[in-house]
């Protein structure tokens, strides 16, 4: 391959990661707060994308709108979906805990095939050509993922820094028992940790959607990636995920150089397995698993 | 001391399942001579959903009229209808269930050649009579020992034609973008092999999966190749998605696909700009014939899509070969008379209700269907068929030339 | 009609298999695995190209389908024995999605998504579809009783006290001196080939197998059916089985009672009331039908 295509690959690969980021600190926040990997990140993404569908094809909204409102339903749907159906099952262990999380992600996965089918579905946005640059093309839509992605995760960093709720999330990731001595409510800020991390799921689930097409599959098929990158980074480590999304999303691309483009998700789970055996911390996790 | 009955939840498990079941048998109806059970297997939803329901209602029609007129040596058709969901894993269950429950004389209507190559052997072990619409090369080759015909033209001869037509458009540099099918292969491999008798060539070639969302890599493949004909060889979700990702990428060249895939469905679910100038081929119904335009007429369209003309002519060939066969309904009794109803020196008829009066009478028939003259080599191809090309323009599909 | 019970039957006797495969590794040595599809296909196709393909006969097909998933299951033992349960998940989950991936992308060896059809059966051909499918269901309950046997022995043994002491505590088990990796290694494979075998005779059964057959649906109906009859009980494990695949076949008539629905909606129904029953159990009866009776040493 010339220098240019493997740029483009790099090009590709940083947009591709920077999407991904957005459900892998979702993911990864989840795990911090609530010690359980919630396979119903995939689930919430397609909420998200579809909820964003409705109101950009049926009421007309565009893009940036539209991605708040994925934001909103899909975190709302999180809430619900924890305190119904997953926060009764906490008591008997991290494992059944992820094992009904990946039952209620069939369940939810199928109330949007129930409603909408399966066929593919395109947002209504005008299909515009790719930029060139020499050898590189990028599209606009790219582009704006790219920034919405970004917007998305300075909001998540300067809430976790800067406002009391954050600082409070970050302390029960830290210590539970501490935190709540503290008088933090855990269970309020397992409500916020949902909403806003399942929120994060949906957007991303959107941004996917945005500039290919959705389907009820389309959380479904990003969970292996959003899980590597998550595990790269180190699992509870939010800036962790950043650079792990980044990295997979990458490795992802520069697979094209010797491997079909169907083995994508094959990488991720190559990345979870390499990191699981050589440094289980990741690239910045603090906690030794 | 007297042994105790542990009468144990397992056991109570298992009896209600036994009486579940048993009341799932269906009550005999003693008053008529058994129906005749015809199954069709078409794709209501997936991939082939646009024609599933419509293919459907062109065999009820028939049976209808079939029904309508005194049935089949005085029994009636009962059509039992399943969703092959154009996924062979959902075929192979739904077809389970119309042989071994239904216990049907003929499947009818299988569109995907990924569908009737998983189904078919079902059938044959079965002898299920199996009538398809599917035109990979690779399924009359299937040891079907005879239980298998297809009314639409073969890989072979589809590819044939749209050699010359590609030839005839002066394309020189052609790249194959192909989803995973059993006709992937063939029509890449009969392509190479015919374009260069017209100074072109197949300057490169890529399979993939159909059940991604995007395509962005085999794009790339695709125009690193500089063709200036793409063809592609998919179906309509997939190539939905190509044509947009090929405008994005600026590609200008030519563009060509099969009816199929590229429809007014299709059409209409994109901006013209982007499948402006799309080739399109499909198997030309015999629009001329009596049977077509009662079809037509009857589904309410003024253009016809190949299939359901084909499945109209499916449920009539079936219904004839059992008449013919003085009513024994078996698929064998169907595979080894439907030959002599649909080709030979009998009267010509275009209806299967004419042609149950004539074979009444004792007389042979001939039945001409409303997607072609119906004549089947002895692996259950069709001999010859024409091929319509068309193009869009403006978001509508216009007439190029016959070939 | 009774055709049809008896394919159902078999199909019961399949997820039996499953279901025993998932008892040995989750239920009996504590190791969760969300990937056992992966297994499930990877036997599948090593019979069906042995005996398709090579031609070989079938006993030589499930026979080298048990051992190299075996083999298969050892290797991903060694690689992910020390990972901590959800972990374990992720992977193993991981891990049936990429056999899927290479099953649909290598068309050379497994012919890609249209999947690989007519694969012999057991004088599939020779005998009417009838006598077939009884030959089969007489061959399938063998193969469970087989398993069943053998796993029992297993779970009685010393053997399997040790699998229950690493279930229950890993730390412990190999203070005791106990060989934990081993023992892990060598469950998760005998655990494999078990699921292999389950694969093989699917094949050999259905006629066609294709990467779309085997979905992450699959592990959720098998975890079910453990969960539901009982994790740690082998005939758990098989009663569980059975009552899935009745459930399964029930909410495929009961949504002809509701005929107001599009097919793609009963399939989103049916497939829902999965996910939703496995919840259901997960919260009101983790422990299943027949909870684990914890065999007893006999005090002399």
């Amino acid at each position: 391959m010339s220098p240019g295509e493997i740029a483009q690959l790099v090009v590709n690969g940083l947009v591709a990661g920077t999407v991904l980021a957005v459900p892998a600190i979702g993911f990864t926040a989840i795990y911090a707060v609530l010690r359980f990997p919630n396979f119903t990140v995939a689930s919430h993404a397609t909420i998200g994308a579809f909820a964003g569908y409705v109101v950009n094809t049926m009421l007309g909204w565009s893009a940036g709108a539209a991605v708040v409102v994925a934001f909103l339903v899909a975190g709302a749907a999180g809430v619900v979906n924890d305190h119904v159906v997953l926060r009764p099952l906490r008591p008997a262990g991290a494992l059944t805990t992820a094992i009904g999380a990946v039952a209620l992600t069939i369940v939810l996965e199928n109330v949007i095939r129930f409603i909408f089918g399966n066929d593919l579905r395109g947002y209504d946005l005008p299909i515009r050509r790719d930029w060139r640059w020499g050898p590189l093309r990028i599209g606009p839509q790219q582009v704006e993922n790219l920034v919405i992605a970004v917007v998305a995760m300075t909001a998540v960093f300067v809430f976790l820094a800067s406002t009391r709720t954050g600082k409070a999330m970050r302390a029960v990731a830290d210590d539970p028992t501490l935190a709540n001595l503290k008088g933090i409510d855990p269970e309020r800020v397992a409500r916020l940790t949902n909403f806003g991390a399942m929120g994060l799921a949906g957007v991303g689930g959107m941004l996917l959607g945005l500039d290919t097409s959705i389907d009820p599959l389309t959380g479904f098929r990003v969970i292996l990636s959003v899980f590597a990158a998550a595990v790269v980074g180190g699992l509870g480590s939010i800036p962790g995920a950043v650079v792990g999304a980044l990295t997979i999303g990458v490795a992802e691309e520069l697979s094209l150089v010797s491997l079909a483009p169907a083995y994508r998700s094959a990488v991720g789970f190559v990345a979870i397995l390499l990191v699981l055996t050589l440094r289980p911390r990741g690239l910045l996790g603090e906690r030794a698993y | 001391m007297t042994a105790q009955t542990h009468i144990s939840r397992r056991m109570v498990l298992t009896g209600a399942a036994a009486v579940a079941a048993a009341g799932l048998v269906p009550p005999r109806t003693w008053a008529q001579p058994a129906p005749i059970k015809l199954g069709t297997l078409t794709p209501l939803t997936g991939a082939g959903g646009s024609y599933g329901p419509s293919m459907r209602r062109a065999m009820e029609y028939v049976a209808g009229e079939i029904n309508a007129a005194g049935g089949v040596l005085g029994r009636q058709i009962q059509l039992v209808s399943e969703d092959d969901q154009t996924s062979p894993e959902a075929a192979v269950r739904a077809a389970r269930k119309l042989i071994d429950v239904d216990r049907v004389v003929a499947i009818m209507g299988t569109w995907a050649s990924a569908v009737t190559t998983a189904v078919a052997p079902l059938c044959w072990e079965s002898k299920t009579f199996l009538t398809t619409v599917s035109g990979s090369d690779t399924i009359t080759q299937l040891p079907h020992q005879g239980y298998l015909i297809r009314t639409q033209p073969n890989t072979h001869l589809q590819i044939g034609k749209l050699a010359d037509f590609l030839i005839s458009m002066k394309a020189r540099r052609v790249f194959v973008l192909s989803a995973q099918t059993p006709f992937a292969l063939p029509s890449q491999r009969r392509l190479t092999e015919l374009l260069p008798k017209g100074g072109g060539e197949v300057v490169g070639a890529v399979i993939y999966d159909k059940d991604k969302a995007t395509f962005r890599s085999e794009i790339d493949q695709a125009l690193r190749a500089k063709p200036d004909m793409i063809y592609l060889n998919g179906y309509t979700p997939d190539c939905t998605v190509l044509l947009k990702e090929l405008y994005k990428a600026g590609y200008t060249g030519g563009k060509v696909s099969q009816g199929y895939a590229v429809n007014q469905k299709l059409l209409d679910s994109m901006p013209a700009e982007v499948s402006d100038g799309t080739y399109a081929a499909s198997p030309s119904p015999a629009v001329e014939s009596a049977g077509y335009k009662r079809l037509a007429k009857f589904l309410g369209a003024s253009d016809l899509d190949p299939y359901s003309c084909q499945c109209h002519d499916h449920i009539s060939l079936v219904a004839l070969a059992i008449a013919r066969a003085k009513g024994e309904a078996t698929g064998t009794a169907v595979r080894d008379t439907v030959r002599k109803i649909s080709q030979g020196p009998g009267v010509k008829v275009d209806s299967a209700v004419e042609g149950l009066k004539l074979l009444a009478q004792g007389k042979e028939i001939n039945f001409e269907g409303a997607s072609g003259p119906c004549d089947f080599t002895d692996i259950g191809d069709i001999l010859d068929c024409q091929i319509k090309f068309e193009q869009a323009k403006g978001g509508k599909l216009v007439f190029v030339k016959m070939i | 009609m009774e055709n049809y019970l008896i394919a159902m039957a078999t199909f019961g006797c399949l997820y039996a298999l499953l279901a025993l495969g998932l008892n040995l590794v989750w239920g009996m040595t504590g190791m969760i695995n969300l990937g056992l599809v992966g297994f499930f296909a990877f036997g599948a196709y090593v019979s069906a190209l042995a005996t398709k393909r090579a031609g070989g006969p079938m006993v030589l097909g499930v026979a080298g389908a048990l051992v190299l998933t075996a083999g298969a299951g050892a290797v991903m033992a060694l690689v992910t024995a020390r990972l901590r349960g959800d972990y374990l998940a992720i992977i193993t989950l991981g891990f049936s999605e990429v056999v899927r991936i290479t099953a649909s992308n290598e068309i050379w060896l497994t012919n890609g998504t249209d999947g690989i059809s007519g694969i012999p059966g057991p004088w599939r051909g020779r005998v009417t579809p009838e006598v077939f499918n009884l030959i089969f269901l007489v061959l399938a309950a063998a193969v469970v009783a087989v398993a069943l046997a053998v796993l029992q022995r297993v779970r009685h043994s010393p053997y399997g006290r040790v699998l229950r002491a690493i279930r229950d505590d890993d730390q412990v088990a190999a203070v005791a001196g106990k060989h934990v990796l081993r023992f892990k290694v060598e469950a998760f494979a005998l655990s494999a080939g078990i699921l292999g075998v389950a694969g093989a005779l699917w094949g050999h059964y259905t006629s066609f197998i294709a990467p779309d057959v085997f979905v992450p649906l699959i592990t959720i109906y098998v975890v079910l059916a453990l969960t539901a009859g009982g994790t740690g009980n082998n005939w758990g494990a098989v009663v569980g089985a059975f009552l899935v695949v009745f459930f399964m076949e029930v909410t495929r008539f009961a949504t002809g009672w509701l005929p107001s629905l599009k097919p793609v909606q009963i399939a989103a129904v049916r497939e829902l009331s999965i996910g939703a029953s496995l919840l259901v159990v997960l919260r009101f009866r983790p422990t299943g039908l027949l909870p684990e009776r914890i065999p007893r040493m006999e005090v002399p």
